[in-house]
């Protein structure tokens, strides 16, 4: 009961931020929130799958892209587009993820990579489509459906982004707790061991893979029409490593922590990028102090206090008198 | 009707014949060792019959039905659980969540993804039993990268034995245990087998073990089947006595 009112407080305090933050910052927060979702996305991989994906802007650029061309063709209402533009990446997912799963480890990592830089060269090859490196820009918003209308104002938009990140938050957390979800814990902590119980792992991997693309596009598709354009920038293979950064600074296997590093990553760099050119190489430091000091991340830290360490009870292994009801 | 028959199985590795057309009939409630010395091709044919190798010749049935060449969670599915001669764990879980996610494996909510409380719940009441039945209760909230090795070997039988399984396969189950944690080993696994509701098949390399524990013994040698009777016979066996025994009292 206890994370469902920790729940209820954040939200809460997440829905007076735009009463308290002045309009330029608004528009940091409302990225940070989207990058947030998209590190969460794949934290799924990462901490509880232990999959590590180089490519994982493939499912970003690919739920920008969509929801642009959605946008830009169709016009249909935004919430409408958005729930499209996640399912048709999701479609597209499908085979990436049946062909990344049938290898491990380091040739899963290149695979991934490799979809998403084939990504990337598509949208210079398909330019009359894509807008090559122009991108795509005068993204609309369109109101609808019922009349809905709010996403047209800032305001109204980071409501919408908090309300797909906090769903998404709930959806990811029931997923890692339920029956499937535990069978990823088991397959991040052998693999070999999971398959011999009785598990198709191969499947499994699959489907997270396939889901964790679908909340990265979430994440993509809310961008591009609040940036207003999408560029072929949101399909750069850099992106991908800083999302993985903030995953780990965070806290991988928390999804609270991966969201806490993207928010945390893309403020500091708005503050810092005003003071210096010279705030990558912050960041680069900020992720090897967390990697050599702090490897549970940020949300490792916070809530490292109230943790109880695992204690081996007395008896050791040959105390068979001292066998105590569980 | 026999629960597990191996017919002709053979394995090789280039020209090195592993296994080498065995036969073995193991009927239910049997409890049968595998014995031989090193090299002998006793994990060879565990992992044979449980879809870990391939098969290079011969059949394996299970309860009438054909499990050659399945892959190794079909195999889990059919009713076969093991255990493996080197400890597999999840070593950072809870030793109840290791025995849980393994008897979550033959439920068929396994695959719920949202909500699914029921299935956790039985899984964890499986677990439970079968952590009482390895007694290992204590330990249910201990990661098993902090249990002691013989610990660590019993909760993988527990894993194992959660799955309710038709035929266990043990793979030398006091593999790397002291005197003493053998004969805590031994003790519970005559506890937990004396329900007689399990088949099983065990590899093991300690004597002691084998003829305390087994109906009866198949002796492989080079691959081969050189004995397949009960431990009293096999002890007289001279060819037995000559290829691996050397003369155990």
């Amino acid at each position: 009961m206890n994370w469902k009112v920790g729940f209820i407080v954040c939200a809460v305090a997440a829905c007076v931020v735009p009463f308290v933050s002045p309009n330029y910052m608004l528009t940091v927060i409302i990225e940070a929130l989207i990058f947030g979702l998209f590190a969460m996305s794949l934290d799924l991989l990462v901490g509880y799958t232990r999959l590590y994906s180089f490519g994982h802007v493939a499912a970003y650029g690919l739920g920008a892209y969509t929801s642009a061309l959605l946008l830009l063709h169709f016009n249909l209402p935004l919430p409408v587009t958005i729930v499209l533009a996640v399912a048709i990446s999701t479609a597209i997912a499908t085979p990436i993820a049946w062909v990344c799963t049938r290898t491990h480890g380091v040739s899963f990592a290149m695979l991934t990579l490799a979809f998403a830089q084939l990504g990337y060269a598509m949208i210079y090859r398909f330019k009359d489509f894509t807008g090559g490196s122009d991108g795509l820009t005068g993204i609309p918003r369109p109101e609808g459906p019922f009349g809905l209308d709010f996403f047209q104002s800032k305001i109204g938009y980071f409501y919408m982004v908090l309300f797909c990140l906090l769903g998404s938050f709930l959806l990811c957390r029931a997923l890692v707790n339920s029956p499937f979800g535990t069978v990823l814990s088991g397959i991040r902590e052998n693999e070999a061991k999971t398959a011999a119980l009785g598990y198709n792992t191969r499947a499994y991997k699959r489907v997270i893979v396939i889901l964790a693309y679908a909340f990265g596009s979430l994440a993509g598709a809310l961008y591009a029409p609040f940036a207003g354009f999408a560029s072929p920038e949101l399909f750069f293979w850099l992106i991908s490593g800083t999302v993985l950064i903030m995953v780990i600074v965070g806290g991988s296997g928390t999804l609270i922590g991966p969201i806490i590093g993207g928010v945390f990553f893309l403020m500091l760099e708005n503050q810092l990028s005003e003071v210096t050119d010279l705030w990558p190489l912050i960041f680069g430091s900020v992720f090897i102090a967390f990697v050599m000091l702090a490897p549970q991340g940020i949300w490792g830290i916070l809530t490292a206090r109230f943790k109880k360490p695992a204690v081996l009870p007395q008896g050791g292994a040959d105390g068979e008198t001292t066998s105590a009801p569980s | 009707m026999p629960l597990l028959e191996c017919r002709g199985l053979t394995r090789r590795f280039g020209a090195l014949v592993a296994v080498d057309s065995v036969d073995m009939t193991v009927e239910p409630g049997e409890i049968r060792a595998v014995i031989g010395p090193n090299g002998a091709g006793k994990s060879t044919l565990f992992n044979v019959i449980t879809g870990v190798l391939a098969a290079s010749d011969g059949e394996a049935f299970f309860m009438d039905q054909n499990i050659t060449g399945l892959p190794v969670e079909q195999v889990v599915q059919k009713g076969i659980s093991r255990t493996f001669q080197l400890t597999h764990l999840f070593p950072e879980l809870t030793a109840r969540e290791n025995v849980r996610i393994s008897a979550q494996a033959r439920q068929p909510g396994r695959w719920t993804m949202l909500g699914g409380a029921q299935v956790l719940q039985e899984s964890t009441t499986q677990a439970d039993q079968a952590l009482e039945r390895l007694h290992l209760s204590r330990f249910a909230d201990v990661p098993a990268n902090m249990l002691s090795h013989g610990d660590q070997r019993l909760l993988e039988i527990a894993m194992a034995v959660s799955q309710a399984p038709k035929l266990l396969m043990l793979d030398e189950p006091t593999q790397g245990l002291s005197i003493e944690e053998t004969d805590r080993a031994v003790t519970i696994l005559r506890d937990m087998l004396s329900d007689g509701d399990l088949t099983v098949v065990l590899v093991e390399h300690d004597m002691e073990v084998v003829f305390k524990l087994a109906h009866r013994i198949t002796v492989l040698h080079q691959g081969r089947v050189i004995a397949d009777d009960t431990p009293d016979k096999v002890k007289e066996s001279n060819e037995v006595q000559q290829a691996y025994l050397g003369g155990f009292e």
